[in-house]
């Protein structure tokens, strides 16, 4: 029992501690216990008499500075180990994203900043529940059953290596007669098809697709798929996680930039289209929320909710305008027509023709509003930009291609006036007297706007034309502080490449691009870890990748054989067999996996996916379940991940990874605007997967540098990291990669060297420090400064000169001319290269919400602000906090359907007739007509379905806890709820393949329509949770949540 | 047997609020000696983030199905979120104070309401005289009674509660009402607060900052035995 005596012992030292200060150097950051405690300790009782310090103290304590992965957001983290074992997280406060912009001094002493209080969100928490989910694979696994059966059984190490390296029969004992290609197979030159030479060697049937891929380890990717086996098919997963908004702002900034958001920091107005700020975003909950939060509480900002639910952010939105799923562009087109009928843009700064004309208004950038584009279909350059040479033959000069803009009625060159026509279109004469029909850039968008009326913008969305209208005036009024900040929702679904370009021009049409709280881009990284003293860009022997992605994103289709030979045959190219995308951000794993489906443009012969789950996260992905089962299509599959998944099901071997607490070093550059920094990650305990004979963890790290030195690739191995001074280091483990490119990030930036405190705390409490000797003894000074504060940051004011952006794009465009030149594959119609307004819409070209009109509701997803996409079934306080997820409708919806609050709905979409089921919530916070259900629940697997994996009690990380001699026994609670992207609807166009925008590959998240009737069918989960829940119900205990 | 406030003089723990590094960086200090310990709940910043809940699980382990620190969800007539966080009021004149028979819940000289296991008997009176569903059984532990005690342990190290370190949209202040400091005290001085059943007259040291936009009455969702602390928080 504790004495008040022996507490007051305690406290005494707590409070002489204190006094000193935090020791650094030494033995121990905290105080060591007090002594004989350890029976006072009461394992689950942390709190015996609700006074009791003594259980938070004690032990071997160790705290490093580190890159959260909760989800991408990459706020900083402070980790708390004790003896070894991560006990909780909080905030760094060095890091911006942890202080909504505004941490502590760079040059803090570290000792100063220990006891500050730092802010991280839940899933931060709970992401220890991940790092020892019981369900963690510790062993490489390989099929030993049918794909998909769950079967599997562990394997050595070295097994591992040698049958990805060199294939073979290699399930013959499974009675599979195939012989499996090994990647040595596929280490070749030759075309993988003489007749396309275009689409590059054998080495693209090497396809590496990712989840959650962050720098750091995809450079480390890179080096082994692009550089070392010489593949273009590492492919990520940007068309899912968010493109179509980015696909607007890579439309505005011609391809600079594609993270532009409103400045949460600077702005006074901000018009939130499909953003989530309260709930999920990049930055993250507790970065852009709390901020935005901070300052409306204070009255600086006001926000506009545009979204079909009213999301968390409603609690302090000025207005939530409730769109219809898909239409943010009719709305955004709406508020421009308001705009422009009212002359409420900003007519100065579009108006300024050049940088230097803008610069003198005070601008951040200019735009391309005045400058003439050829609006003449007779013409040769037809929807490409005059040009100087257009007007005036070469002669004999080098062709000048400057822009042409209007001065008066004078065609001049772009760089010569400070002023030009805004609004005009014109017939221009050339030198030779030919007639040019030109229009400036602004009046090609405005014929985009016009070519709807306000009432029927107001219909396509679904919003009162006078709510309209009053908020495009409001977001006007409040000038460059006015911006929007659009996210997922805003353009991700077909139309949404010029849905978010609309969404993007408003901010275009105020002036705020690149100004203090208008829409901003962020401010990259702040330093480069690849290049300094040590190179890891280069190496001897570097491939480069060449050829065409399966995903046929960034090529075009007429350049290819395929088209040639189609125009010889029948006169027209088109159609492409599937879609091409040559104006895209790229990372479409859709049509990477629809490629691989169809092979097309050429088949897949080994698969590796990396911390993914296609089949759970896709809208539509349950379309790829049959792609990934048959052995044809996917030769080999090899996953690299911690858990077992709804995909890597599928998978012929599984190689265990480890979590981001034991591995994942990093440099995490900004989403947010105006933020410049690199956060590090390095681990803060020990991995948690076995080590290799040779004492290296099983990892990704590990894996691919055995796979390289069995193959013989370069770039890994002795040798094969160049130094300054002309040496060349081996490079053999993770760290002898990651340790160098920290020390080049410190060589770069010109850090100090760390205090011998600072060192000493390095040292003494971050794995990492094992690994000092891959670098100089003065560069590990300097980059235990980098790693003592968890990366590298510079302030917020630092990166503006006035009110404008030092680090942004120099140049937004209301025309874009490649834009305009990429083609439709499927139809040869050329895209638009300004805005327009279309409804999402199949391949074919019909409207979905016509085509599925016998589908009463609009269905839409979101992300909860307690969860990450697929991978946070196993954060256990949230599942106990959450246990479900909901089907949200509208309280007169559900009236009229006869439905209750808590009834057990069904959920069926024209694609999948079979449905989801799950319980229904009604009331006012979805627009009528729509139903909300988020992502996170639903799982199949992550232990929620039984596994006949040998040897269980070794392979999983709960060992007995979760496996019996059968194999993995499920928590049923792992599965409850309900996964929306089951129900997604395909396109019957692209052979069932889920729903694409053509133009950017953005993968449609809005427009599956879905009937919901009552759904009386209970499964055994429904038990299940009903079981925890009354657990869970205690007199007079409130239902949280 | 020493008492607890001499413990806590004898041990400069009244001292150490004042003096812990802690007072230039957090928004608030803990003090775990006299005073009387407040906690203001700033409506119009609280995102309904849920931050403050897992960490509060997390740190204090509570019996399954149950928390420290809960978030009562709700809409207004326009569809608009509504978030009201909730938890031990450490009232002035506590239910569960008067009703327990074996004199196991007290207050602390800071006002800290708390329950010594040694001494609870399990029979549940507290949970049920508890008028703001704060208390729970413990079945891991006999049904012992379970609750917020604002981290007490981080007081008495001169740290804020958790939830309170949690929150990254600042929407709570914690301090010592008879010595406010800092932003706690600015609060204090300008803000109206309202709190949660005012009619009781418990007298809760849990203060809610109301929303602007939310004087008019919200609907609040009550799911399960609301037990009446699912209202908005009344003045």
């Amino acid at each position: 029992m504790h004495s008040d005596r022996r507490e007051g012992e305690f406290c005494r030292q707590r409070r002489a501690w204190l006094r000193t200060g935090v020791a650094l150097a030494g033995v121990s950051l905290l105080p060591p216990s007090a002594g004989g405690d350890a029976e006072e300790r009461r394992g689950d009782d942390p709190r015996a008499v609700q006074q009791a310090p003594v259980a938070r103290t004690g032990g071997d304590v160790r705290i490093v500075h580190s890159v959260c992965l909760g989800c991408n957001a990459r706020c900083g983290n402070r980790a708390l180990v004790r003896d070894g074992r991560l006990e909780s997280y909080s905030g760094n406060p060095y890091h911006p994203y942890n202080h909504q912009g505004r941490p502590v001094p760079y040059a803090t002493p570290v000792a100063r900043t220990l006891e500050q209080p730092s802010p991280v969100c839940a899933k931060a928490h709970d992401s220890i529940n991940g790092v020892y989910n019981p369900y963690r694979v510790l062993l490489p696994l390989k099929r030993s059953g049918p794909r998909g059966s769950g079967r599997f059984e562990p394997i050595a190490w070295e097994q591992l290596i040698t049958e990805v390296s060199e294939g073979g029969r290699l399930f013959a004992h499974l009675g599979e007669d195939r012989l499996v290609p090994g990647l040595r197979d596929l280490d070749s030159d030759a075309p993988l098809d003489p007749r396309a030479p275009e689409l590059g060697p054998v080495r693209n049937r090497f396809v590496f697709m990712s989840g959650r891929m962050q720098s750091g380890r995809k450079e480390f990717i890179d080096r082994f798929v692009k550089h070392g086996l010489g593949s273009i098919n590492r492919i990520g997963h940007t068309d899912i996680c968010g493109l179509g908004f980015r696909m607007g702002n890579l439309a505005l900034t011609e391809k600079k930039a594609v993270e532009l958001k409103a400045d949460p920091w600077g702005a006074s107005y901000i018009l939130v289209f499909g953003a989530n700020i309260y709930e999920a975003l990049q930055p993250g909950i507790n970065t852009y929320g709390a901020a935005i939060a901070r300052r409306s509480a204070r009255g600086e900002v006001k926000f506009v909710i545009i979204d079909p639910r009213a999301q968390r952010a409603s609690v302090h939105a000025h207005d939530w305008l409730p769109v219809r799923p898909g239409c943010d562009g009719a709305l955004a087109m709406a508020m421009i027509r308001r705009m422009i009928e009212r002359k409420t843009y900003n007519h100065a700064y579009l108006s300024a023709p050049n940088p230097a004309a803008a610069a003198a208004l005070g601008h951040g950038c200019y735009c391309n509003a005045t400058h003439l584009v050829i609006d003449d279909p007779g013409h040769p350059d037809n929807l490409g930009f005059l040009r100087m040479h257009h007007l005036a033959g070469a002669g004999g000069q080098e062709r000048d291609d400057r822009y042409v803009v209007l001065d008066g009625e004078a065609p001049v060159p772009f760089d010569s006036v400070d002023r030009a026509v805004l609004d005009q279109g014109l017939l221009l004469r050339d030198d030779r007297g030919r007639q040019i029909r030109v229009s400036t850039a602004f009046r090609m968008m405005r014929q985009g706007v016009m070519a709807h009326s306000m009432d029927d913008y107001a219909r396509f969305c679904g919003i009162d034309r006078a709510r309209i209208e009053d908020t495009a005036d409001e977001f006007a009024a409040h000038g460059t502080r006015a911006a929007v900040c659009q996210y997922h929702g805003a353009g991700n679904y077909a139309g949404g490449t010029h849905a978010a370009f609309a969404v993007a021009m408003l901010s275009c049409l105020v002036g705020s691009i690149e100004m203090r709280g208008g829409y901003m881009s962020s401010g990259g990284g702040a330093a480069d870890p690849l290049r300094g003293p040590y190179d890891l860009r280069d190496f001897p022997g570097r491939r480069r990748p060449r050829g065409i992605r399966i995903s046929r994103e960034k090529a075009r289709y007429e350049e290819s054989s395929e088209f040639a030979r189609r125009r010889k045959a029948t006169g027209s190219g088109y159609p492409a067999t599937r879609p091409w995308f040559p104006f895209t951000k790229g990372g479409l794993s859709v049509e990477t996996l629809a490629g691989i489906d169809a092979a097309y443009p050429y088949g897949c012969s080994i698969l590796f996916t990396y911390f993914y789950d296609p089949l759970y996260s896709t809208p539509g992905g349950y379309r790829f379940r049959k792609t990934l089962a048959d052995s044809e299509r996917v030769p080999l599959h090899v996953s690299i991940d911690t858990a077992i998944n709804e995909s890597n099901l599928y998978a012929d071997y599984i190689v265990p990874d480890v979590t981001y607490a034991e591995g994942h070093y990093g440099w995490l550059t900004p989403h947010a605007p105006a933020l410049r920094f690199t956060g590090v990650r390095t681990p803060c305990i020990e991995p948690l997967t076995p080590a290799t004979a040779d004492g290296r963890p099983c990892c990704l790290e590990t894996f691919l540098v055995d796979l390289a030195q069995r193959l013989g690739l370069p770039g890994f191995g002795d040798r094969a990291i160049p130094a300054s001074g002309g040496a060349r280091l081996p490079l053999h483990r993770a760290e002898d990669f990651y340790v160098r490119a920290f020390a080049n990030m410190a060589a770069n930036a010109d850090l100090p060297e760390a205090t011998a405190e600072e060192q000493g705390f390095v040292e003494h409490n971050y794995p990492v420090a094992r690994f000092r000797d891959r670098i100089t003894a003065p560069q590990w000074r300097r980059t235990c400064y980098l790693l003592a504060r968890g990366g590298l940051f510079a302030p917020y004011e630092q990166v503006f000169a006035g009110d404008r952006f030092r680090h942004g794009v120099q140049r937004v465009v209301l025309y874009n001319e490649e834009l305009a030149a990429s083609r439709n594959s499927l139809t040869g119609e050329r895209f638009s290269g300004t805005l327009c307004w279309r409804p999402p819409a199949d391949a074919a070209g019909q409207p979905l919400a016509a085509a599925d009109r016998d589908y009463p509701f609009a269905l839409v997803t979101h992300k909860m602000n307690v969860h990450t996409q697929s991978r946070t079934t196993c954060h256990k306080w949230t599942m106990e906090l959450l246990p479900e997820n909901m089907v949200v409708m509208h309280v007169d919806d559900a009236r009229g359907l006869g439905l209750r609050d808590g009834d057990r709905v069904r959920l069926v979409s024209r694609s999948n007739p079979g449905g989801i089921s799950g319980r229904l919530r009604t009331g006012r916070q979805v627009r009528p007509g729509c139903v909300a259900v988020s992502f996170h629940y639903g799982h199949t697997q992550h232990g929620a379905s039984r596994l006949a994996v040998a040897h269980a009690g070794r392979v999983f990380l709960g060992g007995k806890e979760v496996t019996d001699a059968d194999g993995l026994v499920p928590d049923p609670r792992r599965g409850a709820g309900l996964n929306p992207n089951l129900v997604s609807r395909l396109d019957p166009r692209l052979g069932n393949t889920p729903v694409i925008d053509l133009a950017g590959g953005i993968p449609d998240f809005s427009s599956t329509r879905v009937r919901v009737t009552r759904d009386r069918e209970e499964r055994p989960v429904d038990r299940a949770r009903e079981a925890v829940q009354q657990q869970q119900a205690g007199p007079g205990f409130v239902a949280q949540s | 047997m020493t008492t607890r406030r001499e413990f806590l003089v004898g041990s400069g723990l009244l001292a150490l609020g004042a003096t812990s590094a802690l007072a230039g960086s957090a928004r608030a200090t803990g003090r775990a000696g006299s005073g009387r310990m407040t906690m203001i709940i700033d409506q119009a910043r609280c995102t309904g983030c849920r931050s403050c809940l897992i960490a509060c699980k997390g740190y204090t382990a509570t019996t399954p199905g149950h928390f420290n620190t809960r978030l009562l969800e709700g809409e207004d007539e326009h569809g608009r979120a509504v978030f009201t966080p909730v938890q031990c009021n450490q009232c002035d004149d506590p239910p569960c104070v008067r009703c327990c028979p074996a004199g196991a819940t007290f207050k602390l000289d800071n006002g800290v309401v708390v329950t010594d296991w040694d001494r609870c008997l399990a029979c549940g009176a507290c949970v049920t005289a508890c008028p703001y569903g704060a208390r729970f059984a413990d079945a891991r532990h006999g049904g012992k009674v379970d609750k917020c005690d604002f981290c007490q342990d981080r007081l008495e190290q001169g740290r804020v509660p958790l939830c309170v370190e949690a929150c990254s949209a600042g929407a709570r202040l914690f301090g010592d009402r008879e010595d406010p400091q800092g932003e706690f005290a600015a609060c204090l001085g300008t803000s109206t607060f309202r709190v949660l059943r005012p009619e009781l007259e418990t007298g809760p040291n849990v203060l809610y900052v109301v929303h602007r936009d939310y004087q008019r009455q919200a609907r609040q969702r009550t799911t399960g035995e609301a037990g009446g602390s699912g209202n908005l928080p009344q003045g």
